[in-house]
């Protein structure tokens, strides 16, 4: 904010009138953001240097000792690979996936509307709803999965009950929740593509493989890395599945850094390495969103 | 031009950092359009406290209609359960009018005591509380709920008449801080139908040693899969921990000692893991469930072990005739007490305190108590209200009910490690999911739970020294 009240020149009753206007139209935003926002943000970083069971009125003051005991355990090494995983699948799966169904859905079918709707329907549901729907499909003795697998003669597995498949089942059920979203971004960026370099590469020669290859796949890549970060972000915070449909378990087999933050905060009633692990997100989160703001920079300047 | 330029180049800085503090925020903001998840605001219970409280918590003044005093009532109870409560409620507000009990549900044990502890901060509490077994003691070393000994005289509250095992676990020091009111203790639940169809007799196990006999009489299975368990085991999140609680007295170890030493390394606690293990893998009659009391009803195991508290619910949803007995035996007999009390918090205004105890009075006196347990399944927990005549006739016509209430002198208090450690029922909880799902050998899981439980002992033993000295 300082370098707000230093512009280069002396300042004219015109731009005092429109730094004036400027800040009338920031400021119910900014007090916002302070109160709910930047306040929590410094009292969660206060929390993790010390040792609070929310109950407690003296909070020790303890260093580092929250972080040491956090990066020292092994569980907590766990949960990031845990993290990893589900975010790497999750976001991989949702980029293809969604990049195919966006290519058939802009083919000119019938009834291709229809079907974006019932595609995109999830994606308004409820997490939990969709979790709790899903703990049935997935149940190894009456749900769908094992009714379908069944007529193959394959047994289920025991999606939620096994620490191997716990995760694939909430990585699906993440995917199939949020498809939607990429696929209707993806259509934008299809139909954003101008016509006339199709027409271009089919004067060429090109067929259909390089027509994808060189004018859609460049086309859509902007959308991409938006959809590649904002997925990021979304995963990095995927709570209410995970919640009614393991519950971080069996054992801690889809406990990811959010569930975690939750469970130390509001289960251990460790406010203190609940900290640490909020401060851990938010470096990651911090890194990802300066990545995407530096490359839209650029993508501004060269339009 | 030029300035406008100038000034969205700054806006966008400004952006960036909110955006990345917007990001953290989002955690937490985003949370509560998806439902159940308002618990996960990162910035601590300070943050969270002021956006939830509101929103379930009743008015803090004083507000008195004439010489009625309103109180508010927060409890954990849904369903059928949840339904009994609401009545239990409307019978005291219109049996009287000087106190008025609003109820508030407030989702899980687990869910309940989270808002309790949001409140404390916000300042914004509940006039009477229902804590679990694992949630009270935390309250009381934070000194958050009071001692009810002096409003207990004021309200003519008869200790005496209480069934001692179940109102000594909520004293300290001589002091009454949790009333018992939705207790119970587990039982062998079993299928009925399942059981003539193996040919079985129609009791609960004696032993476990007779149930591995009888087990795989039960057990349906498809090529190598279990299609139908004999026996089914909760996950940790559905307190594991609890039902394990009397197995491992059955075999002669336990959790801790009353001086917060941890035993779970103790030879006889990590042979009732094993035992736990072999029924799930080497035995293989047995299967860890998601919803334990759903697929009992559903089919999917022949046999659990339960709480009284779903006998009502269970008795009713079943397809088949429910079966329940003592707990099986192993080199003796071990049960221990469950369930959730009532406690008033220490922040409560005097004269709503009094009104809070008259509504405690009122739930836990001799016909209300009988009324309670024969709706629910809980224990009554006065001892006048089991020789009443309706709950006697109510014995006759339901054994299954006077089988819990016939076990519950056999029962003892669970160990510090999952009552008073907070958390320590879902370390014990996960554990033994290691040992049961991942087959992990139970002396190197339960060396590690032992580790977890004492760092995790140690604040509250230091807490406890505060306390009480």
């Amino acid at each position: 904010m300082a370098s707000l009240q230093k512009p280069a020149r002396p300042i004219s009753p015109r731009e005092r009138r429109e730094w004036l206007l400027f800040i009338l139209l920031l400021g119910p935003n900014l007090l916002l953001f302070t109160i709910f926002t930047y306040w929590p943000l410094l009292y969660n970083v206060y929390l993790s240097f010390v040792r609070w069971n929310f109950l407690r009125p003296q909070k020790p003051f303890v260093w580092f000792d929250n972080y040491r005991s956090v990066f020292s355990s092994a569980l907590f090494w766990e949960i990031v690979l845990n993290t990893l995983t589900f975010t790497v699948w999750s976001v991989g799966l949702t980029l293809v996936l969604g990049l195919a169904l966006a290519l058939l859905l802009n083919q000119p079918l019938r009834q291709r509307n229809a079907a974006r709707a019932v595609l995109f329907s999830p994606v308004v549901m409820s997490g939990a709803v969709v979790a709790v729907v899903w703990s049935y499909i997935f149940d190894p003795r009456y749900g769908l999965i094992d009714q379908l697998l069944g007529l193959l003669g394959l047994n289920s597995p025991n999606w939620l009950g096994s620490t191997a498949w716990a995760m694939p089942a909430v990585i699906i059920v993440y995917v199939w929740k949020n498809l939607g979203y990429a696929v209707v971004i993806y259509l934008a960026g299809l139909q954003g593509i101008p016509r006339e370099l199709y027409d271009a590469a089919l004067v060429d020669g090109a067929g259909p493989w390089a027509r994808f290859r060189h004018v859609t796949l460049p086309g859509l890549s902007p959308v991409a890395f938006f959809l590649s970060v904002t997925s990021i972000l979304a995963t990095f915070q995927a709570f209410d599945i995970i919640k009614v449909l393991t519950d971080g378990g069996p054992v801690n087999a889809t406990t990811t850094l959010i569930f975690y933050l939750y469970e130390l905060g509001f289960v251990t009633y460790d406010a203190g390495k609940a900290g640490v692990i909020a401060v851990v997100l938010f470096v990651i989160m911090l890194v990802l969103t300066l990545i995407q703001l530096r490359y839209l920079e650029r993508r501004v300047s060269y339009g | 031009m030029e300035q406008r330029k100038l000034t969205r180049r700054q806006m966008l800085r400004v952006l960036v950092a909110g955006s990345g503090a917007a990001a953290l925020a989002a955690c937490g903001a985003q949370a509560p359009a998806t439902g159940p998840a308002p618990t996960t605001a990162p910035g601590g219970g300070e943050a969270q406290a002021p956006t939830t409280a509101p929103a379930t918590a009743a008015p803090t003044v004083v507000s008195q209609t004439g010489s009625t005093v309103n109180i508010t009532y927060w409890g954990s109870f849904s369903g059928g359960l949840g339904e009994a409560e609401q009545a239990m409620v409307q019978r005291f507000n219109e049996a009287q009018n000087e106190v008025k009990v609003e109820y508030q549900f407030q989702g899980s044990y687990e869910e309940t005591a989270q808002k309790f502890t949001a409140a404390l901060q916000a300042n914004v509490i509940p006039d009477v509380i229902l804590l679990s077994d694992v949630w009270w003691f935390g309250f009381y070393v934070a000194g958050a709920i009071a001692e009810l000994d002096g409003l207990a005289q004021q309200a003519a509250v008869d200790f005496a008449d209480y069934e001692p095992v179940l109102l000594n676990e909520g004293v300290r020091q001589g002091k009454h801080f949790w009333i018992p009111f939705a207790r119970s203790t587990p039982l062998f639940y079993y299928n009925k139908q399942l059981w003539a169809e193996a040919g079985l007799p129609d009791r609960a196990p004696e032993t476990w040693a007779e149930f591995s006999e009888w087990a795989p009489k039960l057990v349906v299975k498809e090529g190598d899969k279990l299609t139908r368990a004999a026996f089914l085991h909760p996950n940790g999140a559905s307190y594991i921990a609890w039902l394990f609680q009397g197995v491992t007295w059955q075999h002669g170890g336990q959790y801790s000692l009353p001086d917060f030493t941890m035993t779970m390394t103790d030879a006889n606690t990590v042979r009732a893991a094993q035992f736990y293990q072999d029924t799930a893998r080497k035995l293989g009659w047995a299967t860890l469930v998601q919803e334990l009391n759903k697929d009992f009803i559903g089919g999917v195991g022949a046999a659990m072990l339960a709480s009284t508290g779903g006998l009502a619910g269970i008795t009713r949803d079943a397809p088949f005739k429910v079966g329940v007995g003592f707990l099986p035996r192993e080199t003796s007999f071990g049960c221990c007490t469950g369930g959730a009390g009532l406690a008033i918090p220490s922040g409560t205004p005097d004269e709503k305190k009094l009104a809070a105890m008259k509504y405690i009075a009122f739930a836990t006196n001799p016909e209300q108590a009988g009324i309670w347990s024969r709706s629910t399944g809980y224990m009554p927990v006065r001892i006048s209200t089991k020789q009443s005549p309706e709950m006697q006739a109510f014995f006759t016509e339901n054994p299954n009910f006077k089988t819990a209430v016939e076990q519950l002198p056999l029962t003892r208090a669970q160990d510090a490690a999952r009552v008073f450690v907070r958390n320590g029922d879902q370390i014990i909880g996960k554990g033994l999911e290691r040992i049961i799902v991942n087959g992990e050998a139970p002396a190197t899981v339960f060396a590690d739970v032992n580790q977890e439980l004492s760092t995790a002992a140690a604040p509250i033993l230091e807490d406890l020294k505060a306390v009480e000295g």
